[in-house]
């Protein structure tokens, strides 16, 4: 780890403390605990390859939390389609059909591909999970607008913020994949650090912003 | 990889713009019309927009043709056009509202049953070919949201058609106004807006009809999921 990916770490460290306490501050916290679970995991992820980079900067270490933050991922979106559709059951049966097949699917051809050797499959697994766990988002947000579904501002941040991460991901990757980890390796991880700077700093924004307080009951007070 | 790629870039590109366009007070707005169920007011002061209109229309197209019956040309024209532009407004409000009720359909779980779409109460060729159609194609769907959803095209549809041959039939007798053949197809469009304005209330009666259906307090239950979830 060089220097700049060490002040990288160190200020993606203090953000996602930022995202934490923003999340129980604003109370934002029961809106997707599997965000929170994650948020989290990173922290210790980071954490743990800055005090002892001797012992945790090593790609064994790197697939073992990468493979615990793409469950988590994929938790959180089926987490935000449960909370999304939850109080309407014609839309959530729909939700519950298409994100299940969706599941099989890439289930599926995430098996197909896997090779005999456990850590290659890992490794081969990163770009379709991370599809997966954007498609399932992307499933979900199009059946909020269909249904015309409330979500709140921080749901949406979400989303929002780890669709465009998970694309740079899987670009990524592919770049590693076509010219090799000897030539693309440093690159590979100042760029992946620098998108993942990025999409805390949004989350930090995002957990900390007051989100507009909805419309008053009076509504349903006068229901016929 | 390359798939993953192509996939990514679809899917997020798809969120961005259906998230980034999501508008949240709208979308509470929206629930508050389902859950508030529009009334028997409602309905009635449609049925009684809908009279004012075709009453409009048709009192301007009488009096069009009373002006071409006198031999006067430009003044039966000029009311033939204030007639056009009554059912232009008056299309205009039907489109809007079609719209608004194919996103409504959406948002409520059982819309009552609508009769197969009927080329009986209509003249025109095209229009009675179009529902012709979708009384085919209604038989085919299973479910009643789908059927309401293909009535509501088949409303828009129908108007988009009255208009233009409203337009076509304006212009043609602006070109030659003693041929009466284009003075009845302008009429035989009256007719027809008339009998898609029927329609129109029947579609929005079974609409609210199906929002009432919901209890009472199911509505007081998810307006405070909606609004606690929103917060």
């Amino acid at each position: 780890m060089n220097e700049f990916q060490a002040g990288v770490a160190l200020v993606v460290r203090l953000l996602l403390l930022a995202v934490l306490t923003g999340m129980l501050w604003r109370g934002k916290v029961r809106y997707c605990w599997a965000f929170a679970a994650y948020v989290l995991a990173a922290l210790l992820g980071n954490t743990l390859v800055s005090l002892w980079p001797d012992r945790f900067f090593n790609p064994s270490f790197w697939m073992f939390k990468q493979g615990v933050y793409d469950v988590l991922k994929v938790a959180i979106a089926l987490e935000l389609a449960w909370r999304s559709f939850g109080a309407f059951p014609g839309a959530l049966r729909t939700a519950r059909r298409v994100l299940l097949a969706l599941l099989a699917v890439s289930t599926l051809a995430i098996v197909w591909l896997g090779s005999p050797s456990s850590y290659e499959t890992l490794w081969e697994w990163q770009p379709p999970v991370a599809t997966a766990a954007l498609w399932l988002l992307t499933v979900t947000a199009l059946m909020v607008v269909w249904y015309q579904v409330p979500v709140n501002g921080w749901q949406r941040a979400i989303m929002l913020g780890l669709a465009p991460y998970l694309l740079v991901f899987v670009s990524l990757l592919g770049v590693l994949e076509r010219r090799g980890w000897a030539l693309a390796g440093e690159f590979f991880a100042t760029a992946e650090t620098l998108a993942y700077l990025a999409l805390v700093a949004f989350w930090a924004w995002a957990a900390w912003r007051r989100d507009p307080v909805p419309a008053a009951a009076v509504p349903v007070g006068s229901l016929a | 990889m390359t798939l993953e790629l192509v996939l990514s870039s679809v899917g997020c590109a798809l969120l961005c713009y259906t998230l980034g366009r999501y508008n949240r007070a709208l979308t509470l707005q929206r629930w508050q019309f389902v859950l508030n169920a529009p009334e028997r007011e409602a309905i009635e002061s449609l049925r009684q927009r809908m009279a004012v209109d075709s009453a409009l229309a048709r009192q301007a197209l009488e009096a069009a043709g009373r002006a071409r019956e006198a031999s006067r040309p430009p003044d039966a024209l000029t009311v033939l056009r204030v007639a056009l532009s009554v059912l232009e407004e008056a299309g205009a409000d039907r489109l809007t509202r079609l719209r608004a009720m194919g996103v409504y359909s959406r948002m409520v779980r059982a819309i009552s049953p609508l009769p197969p779409p009927s080329a009986a109460p209509f003249q025109g060729t095209e229009l009675r070919a179009a529902a012709s159609v979708a009384g085919l194609v209604h038989r085919l769907l299973v479910g009643t949201q789908e059927r309401f959803r293909l009535w509501l095209l088949v409303l828009g549809l129908g108007v988009r058609i009255v208009l233009r041959g409203g337009r076509r039939s304006a212009d043609a007798a602006g070109r030659e106004p003693q041929r009466l053949q284009h003075w009845d197809a302008f009429a035989r469009g009256v007719d027809d807006f008339e009998a898609l304005d029927a329609c129109h209330l029947t579609a929005f009666e079974a609409l609210a009809a199906s929002l009432a259906a919901v209890d009472r307090g199911g509505r007081l239950r998810l307006w405070e999921r909606i609004v606690g979830d929103a917060g």
